[in-house]
């Protein structure tokens, strides 16, 4: 491979920004929204081009949540499928894998997400499932123990890559014990904490209409479909009205270098994350950021992969990325590099971080970035799945259609002085926050020259804030 | 037998509906012996150009290992008219945004752009493939890059050191002994011949086929490729790779030490090339072991016996014999010999037994959906088209598949297990904290 910007981007394709932007007026196929009794909202956009429809639904109801039981509201999404009033959980696999539908559950930091895709024909009984899953699933307890300890053999699994674990390190790092630290899949101590009942509570107070949205793109006919949404969910009960607020509590500032060494016997390369924090989904300049960030670290030439893979060859790849949430944000630079040339790389990356504050941009590398973005942008659009996304990520971060139908003019209005102020004003200077995972024997006294070092074992969990 | 008929036809009618038709694919070739599939699909306006050069880590032989994959990164690093660094900075700067793969037996390049950039692409395309430079000072510091993708890959996943093991066990002699990113020492050592003897010897037009999809005219792309490519001389054809892996009459094991929570374990079967009349129903019957939770082996090992973790089994399209892999985890507690023999009682059930009507269908269900996500955008069509015609030898395989899969029937796939599933025809990969054990 050539690079690896691909597979970063399904990575974080909702919580991150996306690669944005193109062309030729690029505009949002018609949809149509409205509200059950029940305060759910519903959203419908006709595709007939293939044969196919794509849901997402998104309940308010993510890590964010889970108070001091990490990984509850990920555990309750997969839990949802281990069976319902009206299905046992063999029939729920057999009867969506024998029309090939694909029907997936899962919670990231302040939501759980439903999806589903599958051929035309077979909606009503995708949806009748939907619906099961959603409001009656009834949380078998084999199932549940099961699962629990197959997810107990995950979390060990995954301390056997280092970039599988880095950014629970850096969120904790960065966020502290502010609720956008909370580690979504848990920890070994959480998860063997938590019962059956403590998934049946959860689902109780979270999964509920209000707040929450389903987003149907494909092949249907939406007046057909609203007649179906509406019947399958009218019961659907309505929860306490107020919208959660946890994640607006304020986040404590950094105020000095940190360095988080998470020590890896067997590493032959440093894994690291140098950054900050950064701006929530609703910022006004989130599209010039993204702008920026292309430059700097969202693309093949971007400075920081030039510098540190072309001109250097020191790494495969590095690249920087603002990640938005509702009330806030991080930024950071990831990249990783043989044991020995682990001076050398960090060194590299604030250097560039150094350079971009020093000598900003010109107009050529900011028309090349517009370009880029704008040229990207369509193919982030275009499949029943992304749309669905998009029409989920429009509900739950309150944007319109105008991101996307006035994404070209908004890149075009960016010019040289504003994008100046915005590195000015977005990307830290100092404070940075840095966690290396790696042998600590061959890079402690080199993780010593970036500030405070904190050395944790990779076995060790993640108990409290750093 | 009248239930296949009338799934049959419901396919034929659900395939006219995607409105994407063999005759949508339009096709010519240059007189250099560079040919072109076109989709005119102007759903958003972009468009991609994917490039299949059939060359891959199969072409190597030991001393260059790798240098396949390592000549795919210098594709990137300078020509004629866009020097080092320019090919890409020329391609961002018009909207564009590429990659590129290798695999065993191929080399895809693909560039992703807006339509109004295309003629910009087959300048940028025109001129690394009529004129590469191969820098030398380019040549070590991409070395460092691709030292780091291979480190990174072990560092990263047991799964890479695992396989790697065990296809060098499998393969004894064919050229699928050896990974595709290479061996360390080799890729320390290619030397400036290396690369340029491979340029010439692989990347001519005759050896290349190029698919475009997207918001694009055929009669401007013939056009440009007229101007641009027509002009490029084509080659001798390229060595033919002789070696054929002699028959595997006994069971192969192999154990590797890493650090891990718990074992991980792989098996892999000789299996045919893609142009075998087995291929489909080889395909099939992975799906009936692992695809989705009521598959064979998740069902019974993963779920009902928890012995396992994680099981995937694997069955692609390859130029040469290769290997059916299955993929699986072992459970807290559980000793990795009984999982093992788990999984051959589960394929012995279906030598001995076969398998279902029911589950049958349930796949061919799954296999129309796999094609309904690649028609899906215009980079799943270039992708599969180009992928059908390097593979299987004719783009129009693509839009056959799902009728080929409903010829399978419940015979086939008995017959495809007892023939392929042997003891003997086996290798098997086991990684763990302590091999002693």
């Amino acid at each position: 491979m050539k690079s690896i910007k691909q597979r970063y981007i399904i990575l974080v394709l909702f919580l991150a920004l996306p690669t944005l932007l193109i062309a030729q007026s690029y505009k949002l196929p018609d949809y149509t929204s409205f509200k059950l009794k029940n305060g759910l909202t519903v959203h419908l956009m006709e595709r007939h081009s293939v044969p196919v429809i794509s849901i997402s639904t998104i309940i308010p109801a993510g890590a964010i949540n889970d108070g001091d039981q990490a990984g509850l509201a990920d555990l309750t999404s997969t839990a949802l499928k281990h069976g319902t009033e009206n299905y046992t959980k063999s029939q729920l696999d057999e009867s969506l894998d024998f029309i090939g539908a694909n029907l997936s559950t899962g919670a990231s930091k302040e939501f759980s997400r439903i999806s589903a895709k599958f051929a035309s024909k077979d909606k009503a009984k995708v949806l009748a499932i939907l619906k099961e899953i959603i409001v009656n699933p009834v949380f078998d307890a084999g199932e549940f123990s099961k699962e629990k300890s197959r997810l107990l053999v995950g979390l060990e699994q995954q301390k056997e890559s280092p970039r599988s674990v880095i950014g629970s390190y850096f969120n904790k790092l960065l966020y502290g014990n502010h609720v956008y630290g909370n580690i979504t899949e848990g920890t070994k101590t959480s998860i063997e904490a938590l019962s059956v009942e403590d998934v049946k509570t959860f689902h109780k107070n979270n999964y509920i209409p209000n707040n929450a949205a389903i987003s149907i793109v494909g092949d249907f006919s939406s007046k057909e479909m609203k007649k179906e949404i509406s019947k399958l969910f009218k019961n659907w009960k309505k929860g306490g009205s107020t919208i959660s607020k946890l994640g607006t509590t304020k986040i404590t500032p950094v105020n000095e270098n940190r360095v988080l060494l998470v020590n890896k016997e067997d590493a032959k390369e440093t894994t690291f994350y140098i950054g900050s924090s950064g701006i929530s989904r609703n910022n006004t300049d989130f599209i010039a950021i993204d702008v920026i960030n292309t430059l700097f670290g969202g693309r093949f030439t971007s400075m920081l992969n030039n510098e540190l893979r072309i001109n250097s060859g020191l790494t495969y790849g590095a690249r920087s990325r603002f990640s938005t949430l509702k009330s806030g944000g991080s930024f950071y630079i990831s990249t990783f590099t043989a044991s020995k040339t682990t001076e050398a790389a960090i060194d590299k990356t604030i250097e560039v971080l150094n350079t971009l504050h020093n000598n900003g941009i010109d107009e050529k590398l900011l028309t090349s970035a517009k370009n880029y973005v704008k040229g990207q942008f369509p193919p982030d659009y275009e499949t029943t799945g992304q749309l669905a996304n998009l029409l989920s990520q429009m509900f739950w971060y309150n944007f319109d259609e105008s991101f996307i139908n006035n994404f070209e003019k908004n890149v075009d209005n960016l010019d040289l002085k504003k994008a100046n102020e915005i590195i000015a004003k977005y990307y830290p200077k100092d404070n940075l926050q840095f966690v290396l995972v790696g042998k600590a024997a061959d890079i402690k006294s080199i993780a010593e020259k970036y500030g405070k070092v904190k050395q944790v074992e990779i076995k060790e969990e993640i108990t409290s804030p750093f | 037998m009248k239930k296949i008929i009338t799934v049959f036809l419901l396919l034929i009618s659900l395939m006219g509906y995607t409105q994407m038709k063999p005759d949508d694919v339009q096709t010519f070739t240059l007189k250099n012996g560079m040919k072109f599939l076109i989709v005119e699909d102007f759903t958003i306006p972009n468009a991609n150009m994917y490039l299949f050069y059939k060359v891959g880590s199969r072409n190597e032989h030991q001393g260059i290992t790798g240098l396949s994959h390592f000549f795919e990164h210098m594709m990137f690093n300078g020509a004629k008219k866009y020097g080092p660094k320019v090919f890409d900075q020329t391609m961002e700067f018009n909207g564009g945004a590429n990659n590129a793969y290798t695999r065993n037996d191929i080399t895809a390049y693909t560039n992703w752009f807006p339509a109004s950039a295309t003629e910009v692409i087959f300048d940028l395309e025109a001129d690394r493939i009529s004129s590469l430079t191969i820098d030398p000072k380019m040549v070590e510091s991409e070395r460092g890059v691709v030292l780091s993708e291979r480190s990174t890959g072990l560092e990263n996943s047991p799964w890479r050191n695992l396989i790697q093991s065990m296809e060098a066990t499998a393969f004894q002699e064919h050229p699928y002994h050896w990974p595709v990113i290479g061996y360390e020492d080799d890729m320390k050592n290619w030397t400036q011949e290396d690369l340029e003897r491979y340029f010439k010897t692989y990347y001519a037009p005759n050896n290349c086929v190029i698919v475009m999809s997207g918001a694009i005219k055929f009669e401007n792309i013939k056009v440009l490729a007229e101007k641009y490519l027509e002009p490029i001389p084509s080659q001798p054809a390229p060595p033919k790779v002789n070696i054929v892996e002699p028959k595997q009459n006994g069971e192969r094991r192999i154990t590797v030490q890493r650090e891990v929570a718990t074992p991980y374990l792989t098996i892999g079967y000789k299996t045919p090339e893609a142009t075998s009349e087995d291929y489909y129903a080889l395909s099939i019957l992975s799906s009936i072991l692992s695809s989705g939770k009521s598959s064979r082996l998740y069902s019974e090992l993963v779920d009902k016996q928890q012995l396992a973790t994680q099981i995937f089994t694997e069955y692609s399209e390859s130029f040469d014999p290769s290997l059916f892999y299955v993929y699986t985890v072992t459970n807290k507690g559980v000793k990795h010999e009984d999982l093992e023999n788990a999984i051959y009682k589960e394929i012995d059930k279906i030598k001995n037994d076969g398998i279902s009507e029911k589950e049958l269908q349930k796949i061919k269900n799954q296999k129309l959906m796999e094609f309904y996500n690649q028609v899906e955008t215009i980079n799943g069509k270039s992708n599969n088209l180009g992928t059908y015609e390097v593979y299987f030898g004719d783009y129009k395989k693509m839009f056959d598949a799902p009728a080929n899969y409903n010829k399978v029937t419940m015979t086939d796939v008995q017959n495809v297990a007892k023939k392929y599933f042997s003891k003997s025809n086996r290798t098997v990969g086991v990684l763990k904290t302590n091999p002693n054990e």
